[in-house]
């Protein structure tokens, strides 16, 4: 299993588009913006729908269940900081309620060898600072 | 078909040396390349009035300094001192075979009559690929907090996918690794002078997942340059021309952040060749030798897939029973492509298929060529394409 706990990871800043995402996930809710025209999920969040050209875009609740679309082992120390982890698993999920909106994460609570795709995720929460919360993944139990 | 098609030639081409690390300054290979291509042509430098080139760093984390770590259309200018320069341009949202289109357009509109497109890469100090520093803005606020860096695992992510929705083998990919090393031996310009073994590849260090060393070309500092001129211009200059028969780019779009969609790579790849097949009038069946981006092996299989060599989820097959050799049904990548010359980019993608059409590639030329089919970088969000003939129809 990945040892997470001496990885330093980079801080997210939240922007005008993705600040209702970060806001839902400090409060352990997984929110994506979502077309209020043509319901079309999307992620990351963009300027307008990108299915419909629609630009009355909000932040709805999903249930986070999802399954891996593809995945990555990383094996290289590049950057130091990520080094501890070594190897961990870079995950890309698909969301049930969300086709082709594709999130990245890291697979917790499980070793690196258990990602494969298709396999069934669902969101857990990682707090980073006071501010900053990321939606992260582990096996679906 | 296009109306344009075959009225555009490659004439000269120019390398310059290759090295691991910055020996000299970026600018001064550059240089090398932009002279070593005009002279190749018969050529003086002050014939050249046009300028075309794709500047970016693909490493990220570093600084963009213009002679050193990039080597922008000013610094160009500022070298050569053209005293009849009438255009010039840098590209952005299709690479280095974009910067190669915008010099084709320009010889079209006759804005210029000798354009040099070159394309220059650095290999800076410390680790290629950094994650931002302490904070992640824009897009990489969906990828940088969980480790993902540099575009070696965006590709390997799609590569996972692909290999097992199609249930198949990474090991197979050795076959593009050695064979394009056969190929490079035979390329006096390539970084790499030794053979590499199927085991050695097998043995190799992984990256990421499904990526092991040989499946990823080495930074280095190098530059290449090309002159494009119009066709009647190019029957008057020192070498035999290549004609460009078509060109296509990528159509299909992505959003800043959201990494690993294999269909991206698919519908990039389908809609640049689509526009290539149509306006050449050619046929996948119809090309004699191709040259297909491999900055990390998996884009070969992209390529192949979307442009239409061989169906989705064969690629690796494909590529098996000496189909790529140069004698082979499509001999591949026969300069060594990027893992035998190191991290140039497109344009010595685009420069072999000149080569191979011209009848110029020397001890890699393949017999009979006249349809050479180039994919210039990953077909997902900077995507060309290109055919050029020998014979124009």
């Amino acid at each position: 299993m990945s040892d997470w706990s001496k990885v330093t990871r980079p801080i997210p800043v939240p922007n005008e588009w993705t600040l209702p995402f970060w806001e839902a996930a400090r409060q352990g809710a997984l929110k994506l913006q979502r077309c209020q025209a043509c319901g079309h999920f999307q992620h990351p969040p963009y300027a307008t729908c990108v299915s419909c050209m629609a630009i009355d875009l909000k932040f709805e609740p999903v249930t986070g269940k999802g399954a891996i679309y593809a995945y990555t082992i990383m094996y290289h120390t590049g950057d130091k900081r990520f080094a501890a982890a070594v190897p961990y698993a870079s995950i890309i999920v698909e969301l049930d309620e969300a086709p082709g909106a594709l999130m990245a994460g890291n697979l917790l609570e499980a070793p690196y060898t258990e990602a494969k795709v298709g396999r069934r995720v669902e969101v857990i929460f990682q707090p980073l600072n006071d501010d900053i919360t990321l939606p992260q993944f582990r096996l679906a139990k | 078909m296009w109306e344009h098609r075959c009225k555009i030639a490659v004439s000269g081409v120019g390398y310059s040396r290759v090295t691991r690390l910055a020996e000299i300054p970026l600018a001064a290979h550059a240089l090398e390349a932009v002279k070593g291509a005009v002279a190749d042509s018969g050529l003086a430098l002050s014939d050249i009035d046009g300028l075309a080139t794709y500047p970016e760093l693909p490493a990220t984390g570093h600084a963009e300094v213009d002679g050193i770590s990039i080597v922008s259309v000013n610094c160009m200018m500022a070298m050569l001192k053209l005293p009849h320069l009438t255009w010039h341009i840098q590209t952005g949202s299709v690479n280095i075979g974009g910067a190669v289109q915008q010099a084709v357009n320009a010889l079209l509109a006759g804005v210029c009559r000798y354009a040099v497109v070159w394309r220059a890469m650095h290999n800076p100090k410390g680790t290629y690929q950094n994650l931002p520093g302490t904070h992640a803005h824009g897009a990489t606020q969906f990828t940088a907090p969980y480790g993902f860096g540099g575009p070696g695992q965006g590709m390997a992510v799609a590569y996972t996918r692909w290999l097992e929705k199609n249930n198949q083998n990474r090991e197979k990919m050795a076959t593009l690794a050695v064979t394009q090393r056969k190929h490079g031996l035979r390329n006096p310009h390539a970084y790499f002078k030794v053979p590499l073994t199927r085991e050695e590849y097998l043995n190799s260090r992984m990256v990421a997942h499904p990526f092991c060393l040989y499946d990823c070309d080495i930074p280095v500092q190098g530059a290449v340059a090309v002159v494009l001129t119009t066709a009647a211009r190019a029957r008057d200059l020192k070498p035999r021309p290549a004609y460009l028969a078509g060109y296509g780019q990528r159509l299909a779009f992505e959003v800043a952040g959201r990494i690993g969609s294999l269909s991206s790579y698919m519908e990039g790849g389908r809609s640049s060749s689509r526009l290539t097949w149509e306006r050449s009038g050619f046929a996948p069946k119809d090309v004699d030798v191709a040259q297909i981006y491999d900055g990390f092996s998996a884009s070969v299989i992209y390529g192949l897939e979307s442009y239409g060599f061989c169906d989705e989820g064969e690629a690796l097959d494909f590529i098996q029973d000496g189909r790529i050799e140069l004698d082979g049904e499509l001999p591949l990548n026969t300069f060594g492509g990027s893992l035998s010359t190191g991290r140039i980019h497109g344009l010595w993608h685009i420069i072999e298929g000149v080569l191979q059409a011209s009848g110029r590639a020397g001890e890699r030329q393949v017999k009979d060529v006249n349809v050479s089919f180039v994919g210039a970088s990953a077909p997902i969000v900077q995507g060309t394409t290109f055919i050029f003939v020998k014979e124009p129809y």
